[in-house]
């Protein structure tokens, strides 16, 4: 009797282990595939911005986040390792006591291009996407692909996809374009970041207090490192972004550095 | 002899290290690298470390094409760029690049910006580029040549109440006069009228909006802002105003309302730069204080001042300089300065140069305390030999240290001598960090402060085989060198000197007396052999040159050796060094 008992008790622990892990499955899929999925079960905005937004919406901002605490390249290749982050050299010398030279003097281009790069095959998938939804509706689907194109602008960050849609069920719309907007505050620390750049270039220091008299919300933290690098962190105090990013000019040596 | 003229040598070898260094490193760097196996453009470096996919030359950076240093404009945001390699000014990504400097370029003459209620002061393309982002029109004024009087022009728009008729009641919004016409247009209100200076709950206006106790924040203003019953701003807050019908009435500065001052009691008119501004606590908005806490002490919103830090020396330039001075618990191995900053209640930690290659200094006016990181100019002490240029604390950092000198002539003697005949050596104030841990010219550096104390004794070799060595006497050599130069004396007679001071007799004329005096022995003190403070005295010029000798780091952990270990104490007819 006791036996059976025990039989009964370890096929139940089985069966609960099993739908656990049936449970943790499914969890992981519907994180990996949300979109998708919520797309296949007819979940979806019926508006297909409204679906773009969702669909790529995060992925933009997990790029934007990335790039932003590592001065602005998501695969830095000059970069300092600071708090497990490779933060990217803007301006740079190998040299002791001279200023700086410019690394990326076009930032806010090189960003853009940075997410489009980023995101590219995210926006065809979910495109590729949004189209199945929409044939699995019944509706007649006729789409052109386009172009990226992302702009950082006062507060915000605007990805703008060139892709033409026409959707056909009895009456058609067309939509020539789709836009994503995210309120992000990466243009302004940009232009600080560059201003402060300027000053490393040219004098190899730049005062932080005068960043944050200026410009109430933002904090500037300056930390210098051994080996004559400044890790400069911008961080808006309502929103807490960051951006972060390395100089090394005017380096003192140790002794004489001979 | 011959150690002293080495000594000598190096020691000049040592103070021109500095001069030389930076010519030293550009003759190893012989290539011009476009792009360096670690992803960084245009370094000088070694050809092993120039991306062999990209361009390198056995030349510096300047003379090459492509990494010549230039302005790099902005296209599209008008902005300009300096020290900026042309291969890293891509016309791709909206780039051109100018061999010239932006003060040069008329692309990257700056004007006054005007825009909207603000102003910049940019380059004329970046203030059309300001244009189309914001939508708004612009004014740009190239008579205007300086960032704060282009500040100073920008007027915001004079406000009102603009007041119209909605649902058979007359109400009002407080708006510019051209958001009153807008409205008027759009809206198809009735009766649209702009009140220039009144606020809506003026009584004369006799709109719904009425005096309340109501107040709020501004987004991207400092101040407590009364609301009126319909919810449009209204003036500052201020308590003894709350019932005023004037104040209610019209708009501060003008008819004849001003707001309180800033900080009195019971006033909405905080300012950011005086350390408040408008947040809203439980339930109300006041003028929150944006000063900080930091290890019990208060400090003001934008105070910046130096961390107490471990090792190192309290830097006040309103008291004179250093405020503590037992230089063996300053500027330790390993410690560092750092700068404190406080703002919007945080303080943020700012550490100078490493190695002491900064240091912090603080002042203080009316208890505001500001302070800066600043070089530590200590690399050509050893090179001056005088007490004023050595104390000249606009070139350098540096301090006299008495009763040795680490410059030296080809005999051996004292370059730097002080008024009282004293030897004397020119020694960083703040001494500096060196990685001694690491192949480099700590040891050098350190080395000059080696010496040797020769110590003569006046008995002859029987005598002192009898174990009586008579009376110390001065180094006959430099005695030589000093009587026939200051005191004229010629060859014969000198020889009878020698004699008299090699007996141990005393010499009677003053000037070959103080040439006697000035050549005793480092280490023999008011006529006696002292070996212990002879030790402790190079001990402490040791360790004052930098990161050398028998010291504790900045925890209070000690090194490697004791003082014993540098002190090498010969017996008869030996060397004490």
């Amino acid at each position: 009797m006791k036996r059976g008992v025990g039989k009964s008790k370890s096929g139940q622990v089985t069966i609960f282990i099993i739908l656990a892990i049936v449970i943790i499955i499914l969890g992981v899929l519907i994180y990996m595939f949300y979109p998708q999925i919520k797309t296949t079960l007819g979940l979806g905005p019926k508006n297909p911005q409204s679906f773009i937004q969702t669909c790529i919406e995060e992925k933009i901002e997990d790029s934007v986040e990335t790039l932003s605490l590592q001065g602005g390249s998501l695969s830095p290749e000059h970069f300092i390792l600071y708090d497990n982050s490779k933060i990217e050299y803007l301006c740079y010398t190998n040299e002791y006591y001279k200023t700086c030279v410019m690394q990326r003097p076009l930032l806010k281009a090189h960003i853009e291009n940075e997410i489009e790069d980023e995101i590219k095959e995210e926006v065809k998938e979910c495109f590729n996407s949004l189209k199945e939804s929409y044939q699995k509706k019944g509706y007649s689907v006729n789409m052109k692909e386009g172009g990226t194109n992302i702009e950082l602008l006062p507060k915000r960050i605007v990805a703008t996809f060139d892709y033409s849609l026409t959707l056909t069920k009895g009456e058609s719309e067309k939509y020539e374009s789709f836009r994503v907007v995210l309120n992000n505050n990466l243009y302004e620390l940009v232009s600080i970041a560059n201003s402060i750049l300027n000053w490393e270039s040219r004098y190899g220091d730049a005062e932080t207090t005068v960043y944050m008299n200026y410009y109430h919300d933002l904090q500037v933290e300056k930390k210098k490192q051994t080996d004559g690098t400044t890790i400069y962190i911008l961080t808006d105090r309502n929103t807490e972004h960051k951006f972060q990013f390395a100089s090394r000019s005017v380096a003192w040596p140790p002794g004489f550095g001979g | 002899m011959e150690k002293q003229k080495t000594k000598f040598i190096f020691g000049m070898l040592l103070v021109c290290i500095l001069l030389i260094n930076t010519s030293l490193i550009s003759a190893e760097v012989s290539y011009c690298c476009e792009k360096t196996v670690g992803g960084a453009w245009c370094l000088n470096d070694d050809l092993s470390q120039c991306d062999s996919d990209y361009r390198s030359v056995p030349t510096s950076c300047e003379a090459t094409s492509y990494c010549r240093l230039g302005t790099c404009i902005d296209t599209e945001a008008g902005t300009c760029v300096e020290n900026t390699p042309q291969v890293t000014c891509s016309s791709d990504d909206g780039g051109f690049w100018e061999e010239r400097e932006a003060s040069e370029l008329p692309q990257c003459q700056l004007g006054c910006c005007l825009i909207g209620e603000q102003a910049a002061f940019v380059t004329q393309t970046r203030c059309k580029s300001l244009s189309s982002i914001y939508g708004l029109e612009t004014n740009y004024r190239t008579d205007i040549q300086n960032e704060i009087q282009c500040i100073v022009s920008a007027h915001p728009d004079v406000k009102g109440a603009c007041v119209f008729e909605r649902e058979f009641q007359k109400t009002c919004q407080f708006s510019t006069k051209k958001e009153c016409q807008e409205m008027e247009l759009s809206s198809g209100y009735s009766g649209v009228e702009f009140h220039e200076g009144y606020l809506c709950s003026a009584e004369e206006l006799a709109t719904n909006c009425k005096s309340s106790k109501k107040t709020t924040c501004v987004d991207g203003k400092d101040g407590v802002y009364f609301l009126d019953t319909c919810g449009n701003l209204a003036n500052i807050y201020d308590s003894k105003k709350q019932k005023n019908i004037d104040y209610w009435t019209y708009v501060a500065g003008t008819g004849g309302v001003e707001v309180c001052e800033v900080g009195s009691a019971g006033c909405g008119n905080c300012d950011y730069l005086s350390g408040t501004t408008c947040k809203a606590e439980g339930g109300t908005h006041v003028c929150a204080d944006l000063g900080c806490k930091y290890e019990g002490e208060t400090y003001n919103h934008g105070e910046t001042w130096c961390a107490e830090s471990e090792g190192t020396s309290s830097i006040n330039l309103m008291s004179g300089g250093i405020i503590t001075t037992d230089s063996s618990k300053e500027n330790l191995p390993g410690s560092r300065y750092f700068r404190l900053v406080c703002y919007n209640g945080d303080v943020t930690v700012e550490p100078c140069a490493d190695y002491r290659q900064e240091v912090c200094v603080q002042s203080e006016v009316n208890t505001f305390k500001t302070a800066a990181c600043r070089v530590n100019m200590w690399q050509d002490c050893y090179a001056q030999n005088n007490v004023d240029d050595c104390e000249n604390s606009i070139k350098r950092d540096c301090k006299v240290f008495e009763g040795f000198s680490v410059l030296k002539d080809e005999d051996g003697s004292s370059l730097f001598v002080t008024e009282d005949a004293e030897e004397a050596s020119c020694i960083p104030r703040f001494t500096p960090g060196f990685n001694f841990w690491e192949p480099g010219d700590a040891e050098s550096t350190c080395s000059i402060a080696s010496t040797v104390c020769v110590v003569d004794y006046s008995a002859g070799i029987g005598k002192a085989l009898a174990g009586d060595k008579g009376d110390i006497i001065a180094n006959a050599q430099c005695v030589e060198v000093c009587v026939k130069e200051k005191c004229g004396i010629v060859e014969q007679v000198w020889l009878a000197i020698k004699q008299k001071i090699l007996k141990g007799e005393a010499l009677l004329a003053s000037c070959q007396k103080d040439c006697y005096d000035g050549c005793m022995p480092d280490c023999v003190y008011n006529g006696k052999l002292d070996k212990d403070k002879w030790a402790k005295d190079m001990g402490d010029m040791c360790i004052s040159l930098g990161d050398c000798g028998s010291s504790v780091n900045y925890i209070g952990e000690p090194g490697y050796y004791d003082l014993d270990d540098f002190i090498d104490i010969g017996g008869e007819d030996e060397e004490e060094e």
